[in-house]
């Protein structure tokens, strides 16, 4: 029964300036998040009728980003801008999209791949990671012929750092294979672009057309006080994060490396939190030290996620704030421990410069010293490379993100700007779109820059609090399995149930798609029968509504793009002004009476 | 049958028989009519109906706080308050017109909810339809 249609009438469109609900908005590839709660709002309870219908839902959400599986355990930035935040806390959408990834990871591991006519010009990615790949799977559906050079043993880059309690093994392995294998990407590990005989030049010469630059940030920050590197930084017991994290990611680093261990680590970034967590989870004493203070609110707040926060600490983290590190202290070549004194300022008026208290210095005895201050890309590979300007910095069209040295070449990702995994994937699509331009020689630039305009949260009397996101408890966590509980079909469906849908009908239709409705018709409003009183306006739910003066007198208006057709108004008002254009309910209303007087006449 | 009551359905999409095959639903009764929201329905509807030959209507509105457009199940039922008292000063018994607020996707709950509501309707004899 459960049957979703995504063509016709039941397409979402895409238009230059439109509303979004907010989530959308602060999604960087504007997934059609409202479309996919709605549908789940209206999965059958019944799990193996629902089985196919999450599926089916997966479909249309993989169709536009194959890495739903995994931004279902990892992003949910969308919950940061919901309307719900401040009524009762946001949709939980990243559960949400885990509850469909974990439906979906068995069925895509065999799941059939496409067949795609590719005939086109050939074009190299170079990078497997998030922005890499979409753009590679982006590229290879619009018909191009898609080769990828990895310079490590793996595709995914950075994702593989992301700790396997947050994201389990298999649904990497299981997404970064099905999206491969799906489109039929050429793909060649252990190749690094930059160094020996693979250049660009040499991408060139094979016949690649056009190559995307996206090799992310492969070199850890060092430490540095007062603007020089901290001493001691080559001392055994020093390590970097990125490092650490890939060590561990690859099996290299034994249970229990740290028990019995003091590790600090430093830095106050999510990544930090991950290192500090992982060596926590391997046995160790851990402490974090972050130059940035508790309160998140203020300039010089911590950076990290509040469920990284909070998470550290119930594992018995210790995390020393407004400290920085002047000196590693070394003992016969091994660390022993780090100098701290008081940061009491992080950032002024023109960026990062911290300010320090000599006075209040602090001393951390520790056995281990993981730096996690950061990372940043190969320069020497891209300078070798020609893609770096007079400065030193990459040269780039931050909106097309063409080189300006090279006209073929497209950069984008971590490389170019560091930032959340869903924008790297922004920017594979920008460079893919940005790509097939160059080659169809099209205007670089015509209608790139889309505004979204946000709707506002729709009234009502009461709104829903958030579910409880179960963790396992502390003591019980401390291992590489998920510590987080996913959604079981009822709940999921709950929840999706609270999402108030308050974007626009055009950047959804799920209720088109199911069969609700045929189609969306916004009202219409008879001018010569408005006497503008304004009862319609408090009707609506959505602020849809405005008086308007005109020649007449004063008459109400309605946006389009916010109204929902839901007849709130068409009821309310006193002077059947508004209407629903040919409302079936109208006429259905007449029919009904018709049935009603034969069966009447019949009786008497 | 002849002296059957006749009774008019309207049920919301969004929170009743979403899951089950619309013609299926109709078996449940000669008059069901879904329709996107309960807060679409107006007194004229409902009045039409009456005039027309109903002698009662079941309207099967969403859960409270999960109406799909915010509140439209809580405008009809205030609607009803209004529309009840309206009726029964013109001398028509306000049992003619009921609300339930609840959710069924698959609508199996509809035929035993008309089936219990014609009973009612049974009781009270067939609408004197001169008093609208």
């Amino acid at each position: 029964m459960w049957n979703t249609v995504s063509k016709g009438a039941a397409a979402v469109e895409r238009a230059v300036k439109q509303y979004l609900p907010p989530c959308q908005e602060q999604c960087p590839i504007n997934e059609d998040i409202q479309r996919t709660n709605v549908l789940i709002s209206l999965l059958p309870e019944d799990p193996s009728a629902a089985a196919p219908a999450i599926l089916e839902i997966g479909d249309y959400l993989y169709d536009k980003n194959p890495f739903f599986p995994v931004c279902g355990y990892v992003c949910g930035l969308c919950e940061l801008e919901c309307n719900y935040h401040a009524k009762g806390g946001a949709i939980k959408r990243r559960l949400l999209k885990r509850f469909i990834s974990d439906t979906y990871i068995p069925y895509l591991e065999t799941r059939e791949e496409w067949t795609l006519v590719k005939h086109r010009e050939n074009v190299a990615i170079v990078g497997g990671g998030p922005a890499g790949l979409m753009a590679g799977y982006d590229l290879s559906k619009r018909g191009y012929r898609v080769t990828v050079f990895e310079a490590s043993d793996r595709l995914g880059g950075a994702l593989w750092l992301i700790p396997r309690y947050r994201l389990p093994e298999r649904v990497l392995a299981s997404t970064l294979e099905g999206m491969v294998r799906m489109v039929g990407m050429d793909v060649k590990l252990n190749t690094r672009i930059g160094q020996g005989k693979w250049t660009l030049d040499k991408l060139k010469n094979e016949g690649f057309k056009a190559v995307f630059i996206a090799q992310g940030t492969p070199t850890p920050r060092t430490l540095t006080f007062d603007r020089n590197p901290v001493d001691g930084q080559d001392l055994s017991g020093v390590m970097y994060g990125q490092t650490f994290l890939y060590e561990v990611s690859h099996g290299n680093i034994r249970p229990n490396y740290f028990t019995g261990k003091k590790v600090l680590v430093i830095g106050g970034g999510n990544v930090a939190f991950d290192v500090a967590r992982t060596a926590r989870r391997l046995g160790g004493e851990t402490a974090i030290v972050a130059l940035e203070c508790e309160d998140k609110s203020s300039r010089d707040g911590i950076p990290a996620d509040v469920e990284e926060i909070r998470g550290a600490w119930e594992e018995g983290i210790r995390i020393v704030y407004s400290r920085g590190v002047q000196k590693i202290i070394g003992e016969s070549e091994r660390m022993k421990g780090v100098v701290c004194p008081k940061c009491t300022r992080v950032y002024d008026e023109k960026g990062f410069n911290p300010a320090f208290d000599p006075a209040d210095t602090l001393v951390l005895d520790g056995d281990v010293l993981i730096v996690t201050v950061g990372q940043g890309p190969d320069w020497t590979a891209l300078q070798t490379e020609g893609l770096v300007d007079a400065h030193g910095r990459l040269s780039v069209d931050p909106v097309t993100l063409q080189s300006r040295n090279r006209k073929w070449a497209f950069v984008g990702g971590d490389l170019r700007k560091i930032g959340f995994m869903v924008e790297a994937m922004q920017d594979g699509l920008v460079a893919a779109e940005s790509i097939e331009r160059h080659l169809q020689e099209r205007d670089m630039t015509e209608g790139r820059k889309r505004v979204f305009e946000v709707q506002d949260i729709p009234m009502r009397r009461h709104y829903l609090t958030e579910p409880e996101v179960v963790w396992i408890p502390p003591e019980k966590r401390m291992h590489f399995q998920l510590f987080e509980r996913g959604f079981t079909l009822t709940e999921a469906i709950e929840e999706a149930r609270r999402c108030l849908s308050c974007g626009p009908c055009i950047s959804c239709k799920a209720c088109v798609s199911i069969g609700l409705r045929d189609s969306l018709n916004p009202v219409e409003v008879l001018t010569d029968r408005c006497c503008g009183c304004g009862i319609c306006v408090s009707a609506c739910f959505y602020s849809a509504i405005q008086l308007k003066d005109v020649d007449m007198g004063r008459i109400s208006v309605t946006d389009a793009f916010k109204c929902k057709a839901c007849g709130m108004c068409v009821s309310a008002c006193p002077s059947g002004a508004r209407t629903l254009g040919e409302d079936p309910l109208d006429a259905a209303v007449i029919t009904l009476a018709a049935g009603l007087q034969k069966q009447v006449g019949a009786g008497a | 049958m002849d002296d059957e009551p006749k009774l008019v359905c309207f049920s919301c999409k969004f929170g009743w028989g979403y899951l089950t095959k619309q013609e299926g639903l109709k078996d449940a009764s000669d008059f069901l009519m879904p329709v996107e929201c309960s807060g679409k329905l107006d007194a004229i509807h409902l009045l039409k109906v009456f005039k027309e030959g109903a002698d009662g209507i079941l309207i099967l509105a969403c859960e409270e706080e999960h109406c799909h457009f915010q509140e439209g199940n809580f405008r009809t039922v205030k609607m009803l308050y209004l529309l009840k008292e309206v009726l029964q000063a013109h001398g028509i018994e306000k049992d003619r017109v009921r609300i339930a607020l609840s959710l069924d996707p698959e609508g199996r709950s509809i035929p035993g909810r008309i089936a219990q509501m014609k009973k009612s309707l049974m009781a009270l004899g067939p609408l004197n339809r001169t008093l609208l």
